[in-house]
């Protein structure tokens, strides 16, 4: 056997020094981060600015009591310190950094009010059972939204400090009072053009009444269509009651008359998820991949309107619900798998807030709660409303969110009033009951609008509560399911890219 | 045999769990159960809960639940009191108005080969 010669088992380096002399073992300080249970054996931990790790059951717990050795749990130690749920020094030394990145995802307060919801007509074709906003028959021409209340209400969109201001027009059905429409295009451009604004137009529409002409000015005027397609026949016209039950065929010729005329991008459509519904989550996914959609919306009905008047069709449990939703997320993450881009617009929504360090402009999933701070609603009768929700809420004679009338606006009284402030304040999830210590905060919002309709007050009570019920559901499932596979979390990137 | 019951008394001690702790933990209980607090003495907090459906509760599997969120809440409790102050700090400069010129650069970038690079 031949003697190597020896090599000293530490090289001493005079500019470096060894590792060591930079090792505090075992002391370390904990930063600010909230934690929850996924199942029986993963937790997730989320800091303050939405960064999160999964970790194994327990593990948050050796972190909390500062057992996690930096030797021995080398990999989850330095996990830790990256993402900002540990510190070695007292104050970290990147607090800008952690301060900047949580401007950065409340930075949706930065400009204020963008979108401005006219609804433009009450009156309305269909007779849906779930129609959420009292619709009437389609002669009332007294049902529509008179055009000095409408010009008044360009003229409260103008002094919005918000840049990009959006003027949506909803019904009823929106193209019945087209005429409308049209004053209240031409009225805002010239408005935007004076205040320097720029300014979006989206027409919400059920699409029968569509034609070539009215397609040709939305495309003159780049107007984008947001239509509704509940799933394949037999769905979409149980669910949107019609005389001649030609609901859905009406619905799909207008989608592909947009395409025609204002190209792939000029329509997008949004389900909306009924008793019915909740039994066919696979076919109604196909239904929007045959009809050459490359993303869904599920959203269940809003207890508003007359969503709870129908009582036995309507209330379902949220566990169904979430059945329903993940049979269909299920789905859609195995197309993507087989190669296709195909995206749930839900999902996307909290995934860009789970993977990005960026908020995203959705009214129900901020906090503070996007009422009245990004949305405004003027109602046809002139009333104006913190949210589409509580303008649905006043066709049932509950008028708790009106904040002013277009017959004598004050914008300060209006955006900055005592109501205003009240709706606010209840809609801060950081400090609401049950809220203020979920992990899932930063990703889930508030809606007070909701816990007074089905709770009777502001605030709610959480654990009886369907939006944190549903919020809660959606949002760990998706993080159990980039736990369980690698490949879905690519699938997730992708959705939140484009 | 244990008697069965649609009621569940929990006795928690509060030098081990604080008030604080004790109250948003069954806060959570909140929807099921009729959920009472009591004093026994100035060391034991007696909590009932009773169920709101009126079914029969498996005491067992309840007792490791709130054994269980119990010690969570403890945990929270403790990030809370020892984060408050950094957290406080995050969002105070988070929300703060500054100027980019009045950001203090004070990294320090170790210069092992004599090269600095925001020299």
């Amino acid at each position: 056997m031949i003697d190597l010669p020896t090599i000293p088992s530490k090289k001493i380096n005079r500019k470096f020094r060894d590792l060591k002399a930079y090792s505090q073992e075992g002391i370390y300080n904990l930063l600010p981060f909230k934690f929850i249970q996924l199942n029986d054996t993963r937790e997730l931990i989320v800091n303050e600015v939405g960064d999160f790790l999964i970790v194994d059951s327990g593990t948050t717990k050796r972190i909390i009591l500062k057992e996690v050795n930096k030797e021995l749990d080398s990999e989850l130690y330095g996990d830790l310190i990256a993402n900002f749920f540990i510190t070695e020094d007292k104050i970290p030394y990147l607090l800008d950094i952690i301060a900047t990145r949580y401007r950065t995802k409340k930075s949706f307060l930065d400009n204020f009010t963008a979108l401005h919801i006219f609804v433009i007509s009450l009156r309305c074709e269909h007779t849906c059972h779930y129609c959420q906003v009292s619709r009437v028959s389609e002669d009332k021409d007294s049902f529509d939204m008179q055009k000095t209340h409408i010009k008044k209400g360009i003229e409260i969109m103008m002094q919005s400090p918000n840049p990009h201001v959006t003027m949506e027009f909803q019904g009823g059905e929106a193209l019945l009072a087209f005429d409308n429409i049209k004053y209240g295009v031409e009225e805002a451009e010239l408005a935007a053009a004076l205040n320097n604004k720029q300014i979006t137009f989206v027409i919400c529409t059920n699409l029968a009444p569509v034609t070539r002409e009215i397609l040709a000015y939305c495309k003159e005027k780049n107007i984008i269509i947001s239509t509704s397609l509940d799933g394949p026949a037999f769905i979409h016209n149980q669910n949107r009651h019609k005389k001649g039950n030609d609901s859905y065929e009406l619905a799909i010729k207008g989608i592909e008359l947009c395409r025609e005329i204002l190209g792939n991008d000029g329509v997008s459509a949004l389900t909306t998820t009924s008793i019915l519904s909740l039994s066919y989550p696979n076919q109604i996914v196909q239904e929007y991949i045959n009809r050459g959609f490359n993303s869904i919306f599920l959203r269940p009905i809003s207890p508003f309107g007359f969503a709870t008047r129908g009582a036995s069709k309507n209330k379902y449990n949220t566990d169904l619900f979430l059945n329903y939703y993940k049979t269909a997320l299920d789905k859609i993450i195995q197309h993507n798998l087989d190669g296709h881009f195909f995206r749930e617009d839900y999902a996307s929504i909290i995934l860009k807030k789970i993977l990005s360090p960026f908020p995203i402009g959705y009214v129900d999933l901020q906090s503070p709660a996007g009422m009245i701070n990004n949305v405004i609603v003027f109602n046809y009768d002139g009333k104006i409303y913190a949210s589409d929700e509580a303008r649905m809420l006043a066709e049932m004679k509950d008028f708790t969110f009106q904040l002013g009338h277009l017959d004598d606006p004050n914008y300060n009284e209006i955006f900055y009033g005592q109501k205003a402030m009240e709706f606010t304040s209840a809609g801060i999830n950081e400090s609401l009951p049950g809220c203020s210590d979920c992990a899932l905060q930063t990703y889930c919002g508030a809606d007070p609008v909701l816990n007074h309709t089905t709770q009777g007050n502001l605030i709610g009570h959480r654990p009886t509560n369907v939006f944190c019920q549903k919020n809660m559901g959606i949002i760990k499932h998706l993080f159990l399911l980039m736990d369980t596979d690698p490949k879905i979390v690519k699938v997730f990137q992708s959705w939140i890219r484009n | 045999m244990v008697p069965q019951t649609s009621t569940l008394t929990y006795v928690v001690d509060h030098r081990i769990f604080d008030k604080d702790v004790i109250q948003k933990c069954f806060y959570w209980y909140t929807g099921d159960y009729h959920v009472h607090f009591s004093i026994i003495d100035d060391k034991h907090h007696h909590i009932m809960l009773q169920a709101k459906s009126g079914e029969v509760i498996n005491e067992e599997s309840l007792r490791v639940r709130i054994a269980n969120d119990l010690n969570d809440y403890q945990l929270r409790a403790i990030v809370a009191k020892e984060t408050s102050t950094i957290r406080e700090l995050i969002i105070a400069k988070a929300f703060a108005n500054f100027d980019d010129e009045e950001i203090n650069h004070r990294y320090e970038i170790s210069d092992p080969v004599g090269f600095n690079p925001i020299a």
